[in-house]
Formats: structure tokens, sequence, C-alpha cells
């Protein structure tokens, strides 16, 4: 990835923009930063979803009893019954 | 879009990112390390709200 090199000097040339680069940098740079901010996006998906399956962060109505430990729920209740 | 790149230095842009984004991943961290639920360090286990455990009736 080589960076275009300007061809004349400012304020004549083309680098006149507030951050000083040139359109064809700035496309080149805008690809380059969202290929990173996809993959970073990916990453943190995948994250996400790991630890949706460990421990979801999200509670029901009553509480994390249901999603987290069904059986555990029921188990407990019938041993109060019984 | 790839036009915000002639208004923002990168440069500066990418610094300000990854301060910002690394913070903040610190600070949420930090959040989880600290509640029962989501310490993944303690390894407690699950517990399960709002179940009652009612013992001796009667």
């Amino acid at each position: 990835m080589t960076m275009a090199t300007p061809d004349r000097a400012p304020p004549y040339g083309e680098r006149s923009s507030l951050s000083g680069l040139t359109d064809a940098e700035a496309k080149e740079f805008h690809s380059l930063f969202i290929t990173s901010f996809i993959a970073f996006t990916v990453v943190a998906i995948i994250a996400h979803f790991l630890v949706w399956m460990w421990r979801p962060w999200i509670p029901g109505p009553k509480g994390y009893a249901l999603i987290d430990g069904a059986t555990t729920a029921v188990h407990h209740a019938l041993s109060l019954i019984g | 879009m790839y036009k915000v790149w002639l208004l923002f230095d990168p440069r500066r842009a990418l610094v300000a990112l990854s301060v910002f984004l690394f913070v903040l991943a610190l600070i949420i961290h930090f959040i989880l390390l600290s509640t029962d639920r989501y310490n993944w360090l303690e390894g407690k286990p699950i517990k399960t709200g709002q179940i009652e455990q009612t013992t001796g009736l009667g």
C-alpha cells in the first residue's frame, strides 16, 4: 500500500483539504478503514455470541431462572412439593 | 463517505479511535469482573434469580 505522492506543493496542488489528504489517498485509506472496521465487528459479534451462550444478559420476566436453568428450577419446585 | 478523511486527519483519527476503544473495553471488562454473574475468574455458579428457597414450611 503506497500513498500517492503530490506532484505539486500546496496551495497550488491537490493538497488543499483540511486533513492534507488527496481524494485518492482518502479513498485508499477509507477502504482500509472499512476492512478493519468489519474485521473488528466480526470479532466482537463472535465474542458476544460466545458470552450469550455462556450466560445471557437479558433476564426473563422471572429473572434469570427460566433461561439459565429451567431444569434446576423444576428440580427445586419438585423438592419443595415432595 | 471516504470524504471524511479529507476533513479528519487519519493519523489522529486512528489514535483517537484506538484509545477510545481500548479505554471502553477496559471499563467494560472491569465492570463485568465486578459482577457475580460475569466474573469469569472467580467462576461462581449461576444464581438463578427469583427462585424462592423456602424451607421448613409449617
